[in-house]
Formats: C-alpha cells, structure tokens, sequence
C-alpha cells in the first residue's frame, strides 16, 4: 500500500488535546534528608566521604558509585566554593522571557568534588569568572523549609 | 555461530517541522513500510522487533505497549528500550549474535510537534529535590557545559557558531533536512540568547520524523541484499545522573562509548580508518566537544579543524553531511536513527548530492541530550 493522500488544508488536520497530571511526593532518603537538615538548622553543608576512593560527595550519598561501598561518614565541608561554570538565562519554563537574566553557576565547593547547582547574588555579568571564590548565602533560618530553596545563592568571600 | 549482523533495509519518512496530518504511529508504519520494501521480507518473517521511546516524550503511561502495529510485530517477540535508536540498535545486534534470531527490526520516531511544553516535559528529567526546583530551562544545563568546555579548550563563542553554519549549509543538499539555511556566523551570534554562551541558533530545533531498520545475520543478509552495511562497532555508556559530580568540560559518555566501539571494531587509530562521521551536534558546541571524546581529534583541536575545512563536506574528515541535529533537526529518541540513516545511504552510495565519493567506514556518535550523560556510538561498514 503506498500511501499517497495528504491534506494540503492547513485546518484540516484534526488533534485532541490531553495532558496527564503527574503528582509525586520525593523522598529524599537517608543522605538528602541529613543534607537538608544541616542546611535547615545549621546553614552548612554536609558531604559523604569515600576514604578509599578519595571521593567527597556532595550532594551526598550513602554508597560510593565507583567502589560501591556503603557510606555513613558525614563531613561538614562548609559553604565556600568556586565558580566551576556559569550561564546567563534568560527564558522561563514556559519560553517567555525572564524579568530579568539570571546567572546559574555550578559552585565546586571547597573541600568536595561535587557542590551545588544555584544562583549568583550580588555578581555581575562582568564580574562572574571561572574559578571566582563565592559563599552560600541561605535564607533566615525561620524561613527555611529544609529544600534546595532554603539557598538563596552565592555571593562574594568577604 | 552468526559472525557478523547487517542492516539489509532501511526506511524513513523524511524530518519536518511539523506533521500535523498524520498521527505518530501513521508516521512510523510509512517508514517501516519502505524499510520492509528495502529489505524484500515482510514483517511476518521478521524474528524480533526493538523499539526506542521514552514515555514522557511520547505523552502515553507504559508506551511500549503501543508500538507493535505499526511496525508488523502484533504478538512478536517486541520490546522498548528507553533510549536512543541506536542503543536499540546495540540490542538487536545482541539478539541476532544469540542465534536466536535472524532478523531483527528497530525502530525509532519524533512526534515533537505533539508536545506542547516540551521544555517543562524535558525539565521533569532534573533531579527533583535538588535541580528541579530552580526551574530553569534544561537549556541551561548545555550553557553550563559549554562555557566549561569553551573554557578548557580555548574555544570561543564564533567557533561554536561556524558549527551552525556548516551543518544548516550541509542540510540544504539534504532533501531530508528540516532545516536547512545559508546563514553566517553573525546570525547565530546576533539570535536571541537563550542560556548564554547559548543562542537560539546555536540548538537544534525539534523535527518530527520515523527511521525503521532491518537487522540480519551474515547469511541472511547475504540472501537478501548484495549490499549489506554491517555493524563493525557497537559502545554505549551512561555517566552519573548527579550534575554536581560531574567534569562539566567533557564528554566522558561519549568517549568510553567510542572506546568500546573503536575496540570491538578493531579500530586503534580512528582518524585514519573512519571516512566520515554523524556526530550528535543538539547544540553547536556538542559537535566540537564530540569529536575530541571521540579521538577524532586532539582536545582543544576540533575547533580549528573545524575552521580549516578538514570537517566539511569536501574535507578529509566530513562530519555532520547530512546536516546534523542543528539542519535536520532533533529528534529525540530517533536521533541515532537519523545518523545511522546517513551512514547507510552514505556507506550505500545512495546519498544523491551529498554523497561523499569512496566511503568505506562511518561512525555515528549519539548523546540522549540535556540533562542525561548517556552516549552511543556506532560504526558501520560497506565491505
């Protein structure tokens, strides 16, 4: 059978529109609940350490993924990182523009071979560099909820 | 014992921006048809069928179970793999090597027009507790990656652009192409930033589309066709899902996917065995950042080979003739399905006006795209 009838109308072809609503609730487990905790009551981070393998996670994990063992040894690592690379976004989820750019960063934190995904606060565009020392910056500690959110960002090292 | 696997029929649709007159299974049986013509069997001969979907992209719960029909395999031995075309590809191969099978088809689509929010869709990838709430555009997961890499490798943002300049150009000798242009390095720069270093024309715009391909083993393919294109390397690899963890200026997935690709091909020195490449270009930078994983150049190199002409579609190394992503478009789960597409009509002599002249090896290099690290590649053959 070869197919060979097309519409050439434009308003012809017909479509139904669905959407599927998709509800989670996601459970952070042993590690993201530790984090978030020390986040939460304390503004630090808390990384696992694989003495074995060399490895700090951070965000951490309670197995190393290169050795595979179990990991129940939590560091304090602190809040102070580095700009490992950067972006300046300018569009929403849904494709509309942004009030305002934002500079997202990947902050390597001191100590760790991991970090945090977050904001820059207070940096310019001009200012942002590769390898620039910044420091968390985290909501007053009544206003945390124990999320990624509780950051604001990272701001200069005084 | 099978020794080799072939491709012995290969069929599309062709990549369009839109499709709005047919539906994604009308679009997958009109490729799988013409895949079947290619081969000379029908369906009902064939042992085993592959698809690769992923549910979120296809808008269905479970959406492997509404892949048969169309592809002849109603209460066949059919599976999904979720992943890209040519991870399917891999599995196919494995099914024939078992003895098994004889003949195995694979099958891979895009109906991205579908999606009316595929941003907020692709966005459902990040991690949820630590990513997903900034809720940032997975494109700025590729503007993190391509500042580090422009950074690691001296690269700069109108390097990157000369990419989108060559595949768009490549794409107009490409009567599948979607998008094709002739545009300058200014167009992409001046475009609408996205994510910066990131401009609209630096990614690859979505196209809807079906490949279907039939496997067989030695002597099948040999029964079948005077021309068969064997699979002569196979690699695929996923690195951690944990952004934070990762080495943010290379592509790690893709270089030990081509290190198992190159080693069961029996490949130690890929630029002078491989004759031509389709490598995975969903944003500009990809397709610089690719070649170096691939060895296909030294890091800190692809750039200026690039600018030499050596990658072009007259160059000692084409890459990307059919127009990559960035021309034909992207694809989704399909996008190794484009790839190996080329390569067969390359490998075939079948390519029309971008036909290389004397091809005798090519290899596609896959990446599943923001915010996955998984890669594949493939390497063909015509002798």
């Amino acid at each position: 059978m070869a197919i060979t009838e097309k519409m050439t109308k434009t308003t012809t072809p017909t479509h139904w529109e669905g959407d599927i609503p998709v509800r989670f609730v996601y459970t952070y487990g042993l590690a993201g609940e530790t984090f978030f905790r020390a986040i939460k009551d304390k503004g630090t981070f808390l990384a696992t350490r694989c003495d074995a393998c060399d490895v700090t996670f951070l965000p951490p994990k309670i197995y190393c993924d290169r050795c595979f063992e179990e990991l129940d040894k939590f560091v304090d690592v602190g809040t102070i990182g580095h700009v490992d690379t950067f972006t300046v976004t300018f569009k929403n989820m849904d494709g509309s523009d942004k009030a305002k750019p934002r500079i997202l960063a990947m902050i390597r934190i001191d100590g760790t071979d991991g970090g945090i995904i977050h904001y820059l606060e207070g940096i310019s565009i001009e200012e942002v560099a590769l390898g620039l020392p910044v420091k968390a910056i985290f909501k007053p500690k009544g206003q945390r909820k124990g999320g990624i959110e509780d950051i604001i960002g990272f701001g200069p090292v005084e | 014992m099978v020794k080799r696997v072939a491709i012995v029929g290969i069929g599309t649709t062709g990549f369009r921006p839109i499709t709005p007159d047919v539906s994604y299974r009308e679009l997958i049986f009109e490729a799988a048809r013409k895949a079947y013509t290619d081969a000379g069997i029908e369906p009902s001969e064939v042992d085993g069928f592959i698809a690769a979907a992923e549910d979120f992209i296809e808008g269905y719960s479970i959406c492997d179970e509404y892949c048969p029909d169309q592809i002849g395999a109603v209460l066949k031995p059919t599976h999904t793999i979720a992943g890209d075309f040519i991870q399917a590809l891999a599995a196919g191969y494995m099914m024939i090597m078992t003895g098994a099978f004889k003949t195995v088809t694979v099958e891979s689509h895009s109906k991205a027009s579908n999606i009316k929010n595929v941003d907020e869709v692709l966005g459902f990838a990040f991690d949820p507790v630590y990513n997903r709430p900034l809720r940032e555009t997975p494109h700025a997961i590729a503007g993190l990656e391509m500042t580090r890499y422009m950074f690691e490798t001296c690269t700069s943002s109108e390097q990157c652009a000369k990419v989108v300049v060559k595949n768009k150009g490549n794409a107009m000798r490409n009567p599948y192409a979607a998008f094709g242009a002739d545009i300058s390095e200014k167009d992409v720069m001046n475009s609408e930033p996205i994510s910066l270093p990131l401009h609209r024309l630096d990614i690859a715009p979505h196209a809807d589309g079906a490949v279907v391909a039939v496997l067989a083993d030695g002597d099948t393919a040999l029964a079948l066709t005077d021309a068969p294109i064997w699979i002569e390397g196979l690699g695929w690899c996923t690195d951690t899902p944990t952004l934070e963890m990762r080495d943010w200026g290379e592509a790690a997935y893709a270089r030990i996917a081509a290190e198992m690709a190159y080693k069961m091909a029996g490949i130690a020195d890929p630029v002078g065995m491989i004759d031509f490449a389709e490598i995975c270009d969903e944003y500009s930078f990809k397709e610089l950042q690719h070649m170096e994983a691939l060895k296909l150049c030294r890091p800190g190199e692809a750039a200026h080979l690039l600018e030499s002409g050596a990658t072009s579609f007259t160059g000692r190394l084409p890459i990307n003739v059919s127009g990559g992503a960035l021309g034909v478009g992207h694809l989704f789960e399909a996008s190794g399905a484009h790839k190996i597409l080329e390569l067969v009509e390359q490998l075939r002599g079948h390519a029309g006006a971008r036909q290389i002249p004397d091809v005798n090896i090519g290899l596609a290099q896959v990446w599943r795209g923001v915010p996955t690290a998984t890669g594949a590649v493939a390497i063909l053959s015509n002798m």
